[in-house]
């Protein structure tokens, strides 16, 4: 479906962290609805934590907002002005300018499809009614396609072109097996792929980083297959790890997690400046190393190792980067996909990145996103030039434009 | 020329041969260095493990430190706000996610044994979807005996260690939908007892000794707590139930005495009306009496003078007792006009010593008197604080035997005087002490049998006492002598 929007861009923000969902959620949107003082609002972003993902909630925010066309995911962790939350409804109500469009659009049963099919599809969807408009962006979000981003991607690129900018992220948790969902309007998503296009007279610019270095030698992935590294240096992938953290196997796997997020893979990209990240989510008992994300057989990779100033400064970056996109116009309102890996390794700090990024933008920036466990986005941030990959570990931030 | 020809090639096979020298010595060289870059490379990749190792090390060290620090925070905030409940479902509502974040759990349950219904119940639920609940709320009925075991044996189980006999880490996991968990005994002294489940997803959070011990202190807190919210609602209660007692009592208490109000009221008023109707036909006795003992009717003889004379005495008798009980209904029933004013202490006792000096004289018996400077004012009304003094000394002249004593103090307590009238006469026993303020009460003694009296003057001085919003007691010893005291207002 595609809306055709009137006025400029006025936005109005709520939260909420009431115990009873729905209370939570009336009392959000209705703090949202007051900010916007009578002005219709053209579309409701929506991050919620997990709790919240039930139809009655929803139903509630439809009541509320009426024909007001709904887009969001939940996630483990909102993040807004106020912080990083583990339990929260958020709603950030848009007005957009009258000459900007949008579409939204959701494949359902990506389990029963392909990737790469899933990806094509989604892309179609978005596609219908935005023949004739000026295409700017797409904002995707994903579950269940942690393993297999990269061909959901590659889907999506098919249609709607190398070189478009997809931002994104898989809100979902292999590790914790933590079902997530998207809000699409009135449905309430699982087991799907769904987005958002943007075109017409639209501004935004965006940044990605993830702050990890090099360490160590580089090394020659010599077998892989997808998202499996079987062999690296010839030798099995795992003995990488077993090497450099003097653990087995086991202990490895125990500890798994911790490791993976502190020391991932860094995949060396011709041309680019920083390593594409990747996080092992399993280790076979071969010796394979299961990825968050492909590695390309011949990839030369090396551990990675970060501080929390590298991390930290990472977020300087990325959020400098969009600042600096947005070619002179002043930032609305920014959102955010960070990496859940990082906000675990800042633990109970887990608001400096936030805080980082509004010394960036200005205090006053509204803020609003999500923990991610994937994201999406261009290696290179100069709009219709770089080609977007699956990235771990990173801090993604959109800023969009007050035109 | 051949000689030649030979030199120069021997020279340029020697040149060739010191280039190709140099050249091995070159690549020997470049192979030197590279073993050494290599060297350098391999050298600088342990380095590279040392420094992961190292980092992964303290990592772990500092996200410990940073949990222990975050717990006992969390902890001691939670005490405070918990201590301060006293309702029981209170207790369980003070606890919320932020807490839970911060002891590096997102989810708990918290359940109470309900013994009369047999049955768990579920008191705490945070961090799970809205059907959930219920669910595990039936789960864990459906496993009720493992954890009333666990509470029993006051055993803690952690996704690390399970104790013997009780359902498996899986089987747990499975109930509660979470990975890495604790579970708690809260354990009170009285009453319902249950426990505390927390537990996370994150499958890197190990359960560690001092998160057990961290929810086992939490787990302590609420049990304390719940036995204090306990403890406040039956002192509460039996408070609520003793104040109900309290004011019911009250209610009957004022019910009788408005009853006794109201029979003393009739009491007075029969006394009044029977008083009144008793004078009228005394005083036409006594009138009658007075007539013929003056001889205006005729002489009389002398036997008949006598009776008559005693008629007139009696009828006199009868008037006095007549007035008294007058006196006392209308004070009690507050129809005296009390014109209260500041009179003269001095002046009253000594207009009374001086009425009662022939009977003094009499008896010869010392009369003192005693007037502190600052009694000399008081408030009352002239003619009832006389009646007072003449009732309590003479009593005292009666009772006090020949060369006996009696004196009048008057000495200021704070804004009221104390006077004492004192003598050295019999005493009156413990036991009458009580009562000789009541109506027609007489000591029983020997000057009683032989003196009449109307058992009135004490219950009149008494009610005029308190009319002037005064007390009166008496102390006394048998043999010794009696001390009447009664307080007035000071005239300022």
């Amino acid at each position: 479906m595609r809306y055709i929007l009137k006025l400029a861009m006025i936005i109005s923000f709520g939260f909420s962290q009431l115990k009873e969902h729905i209370q939570a959620a009336n009392e959000a949107i209705g703090q949202a609805l007051i900010g916007l003082k009578d002005v219709p609002a053209s579309l409701a972003l929506i991050f919620t934590s997990t709790e919240f993902a039930h139809s009655m909630v929803l139903k509630a925010a439809n009541n509320l907002l009426g024909e007001i066309p709904i887009f969001g995911s939940s996630s483990q962790m909102i993040l807004t002005n106020q912080g990083a939350f583990k339990y929260g409804f958020a709603i950030l109500l848009i007005n957009l300018n009258q000459q900007t469009f949008f579409n939204t659009a959701a494949v359902k049963n990506i389990n029963e499809k392909t990737s790469l099919s899933s990806g094509e599809e989604l892309a179609n969807k978005l596609l219908y009614g935005f023949k004739n408009v000026h295409r700017s962006l797409s904002i995707i979000f994903s579950d269940r396609l942690i393993t297999d981003g990269t061909n959901l991607i590659n889907g999506l690129q098919e249609n709607l072109g190398r070189s478009f900018p997809l931002l994104g992220a898989s809100a979902s948790d292999d590790f914790g097996n933590q079902k997530t969902f998207q809000y699409v309007n009135n449905e309430l998503l699982s087991e799907s792929c769904s987005g958002i296009i943007f075109g017409g007279k639209f501004s935004f610019g965006f940044g990605i980083k993830h702050g990890w270095m090099a360490l160590g030698k580089i090394r020659s992935v010599t077998a892989a297959d997808g998202n499996t590294i079987k062999g690296i240096d010839n030798l099995p992938a795992v003995k990488l790890y077993e090497d450099y953290l003097a653990k087995d196997t086991l202990e490895l796997a125990k500890e798994l997690r911790r490791i993976s997020i502190s020391y991932p893979l860094g995949i060396y990209l011709q041309g680019e400046k920083e390593y594409l990240l990747r996080n092992i989510i399993s280790i076979k008992d071969d010796g394979s190393l299961i990825t968050q994300g492909s590695i390309p057989q011949n990839s030369k990779i090396r551990l990675m190792i970060s501080t929390e100033n590298s991390r930290l400064k990472a977020a300087i970056e990325a959020s400098e980067e969009a600042k600096r996109n947005l070619g002179g116009q002043k930032a609305r309102f920014v959102i955010i996909f960070d990496s859940a890996a990082r906000l675990a390794l800042l633990g109970r700090q887990n608001d400096i990145e936030l805080g980082v990024i509004k010394e960036v933008f200005g205090k006053d920036i509204q803020l609003i996103g999500i923990s991610t466990n994937g994201e999406q986005a261009p290696l290179k941030s100069i709009n219709y030039l770089g080609q977007t990959y699956l990235h771990n570990q990173s801090i993604n931030i959109l800023a969009i434009g007050d035109q | 020329m051949l000689s030649f020809i030979f030199i120069s090639i021997c020279l340029i096979v020697a040149a060739l041969g010191i280039a190709l020298l140099s050249k091995i010595q070159r690549l020997k060289e470049s192979a030197d260095k590279i073993a050494t870059l290599n060297l350098s490379l391999e050298e600088m990749d342990e380095q590279a493990k040392l420094i992961m190792r190292t980092d992964m090390e303290l990592n772990k060290a500092q996200e410990e430190l940073d949990k222990k620090i975050s717990s006992l925070d969390t902890l001691q905030k939670l005490s405070r706000e918990i201590n301060t409940t006293l309702e029981e479902k209170q207790i369980f509502k003070k606890i919320n996610n932020k807490h839970l974040e911060a002891l590096g759990f997102e989810r708990s349950l918290a359940f109470l044994w309900k013994s009369l219904e047999r049955e768990f119940r579920l008191y705490l639920c945070l961090g799970y979807g809205e059907e959930d609940p219920a669910k595990i709320e039936t789960a864990v009925n459906a496993n009720k005996d493992f954890f009333l075991d666990l509470i029993h044996n006051r055993s803690t189980a952690s996704s690390e260690f399970a104790p013997e006999n009780f359902l498996s880490q899986d089987k747990v996991r499975q109930l509660f939908l979470t990975q890495s968990f604790i579970i708690c005994p809260v354990l009170t002294q009285e009453g319902d007892q249950g426990f505390i489940f927390v537990g996370t997803q994150d499958i890197d959070a190990a359960i560690t000794k001092g998160d057990q011990e961290f929810i086992s202190i939490l787990a302590n807190q609420i049990g304390q707590t719940l036995d204090n919210a306990r403890l406040f609602e039956k002192t509460w209660k039996s408070q609520q139930e003793l104040e109900i007692k309290v004011e019911e009592r009250t209610r009957q208490l004022t019910q009788a005495l408005e009853e006794v109000k109201k029979i003393s009221r009739r009491k007075s008023d029969f006394i009044s009306s029977v008083s009144h109707e008793l004078r009228t036909p005394l005083t036409s006795i006594k009138g009658y009496a007075a007539i013929l003992l003056t001889g205006k009717l005729g002489a009389l003889p002398d036997e008949i003078k006598t009776r008559l004379e005693k008629i007139n005495r009696h009828s006199d008798e009868l008037i006095q007792m007549i007035n008294d009980l007058l006196d006392i209904s209308r004070i009690e029933s507050g129809k005296v006009d009390m014109k209260i004013t500041s009179q003269d202490l001095k002046s009253v006792v000594d207009k009374i010593a001086d009425l009662l000096s022939e009977q003094l004289k009499i008896k010869d018996i010392t009369f003192s008197m005693n007037i502190a400077d600052n009694c000399q004012n008081i408030l009352a009304a002239r003619g009832q604080i006389e009646r007072v003094f003449i009732n309590l000394i003479g009593n005292a002249l009666k009772f006090t035997p020949q060369n006996g004593k009696i004196s009048v103090t008057a000495n200021r307590v704070n804004n009221t005087i104390q006077i004492d009238v004192k003598d050295t006469g019999f005493g009156i026993p413990q036991d009458d002490q009580e009562h000789i303020f009541e109506e027609f009460y007489r000591v029983d003694n020997t000057i009683n049998q032989e003196v009449k009296g109307t058992g009135l003057g004490l219950t009149l001085v008494k009610h005029i006492i308190e009319a002037h919003q005064g007390k009166i007691w008496v102390n006394s010893k048998p043999g010794e002598g009696s001390t009447f005291s009664f307080t007035l207002k000071v005239a300022e």
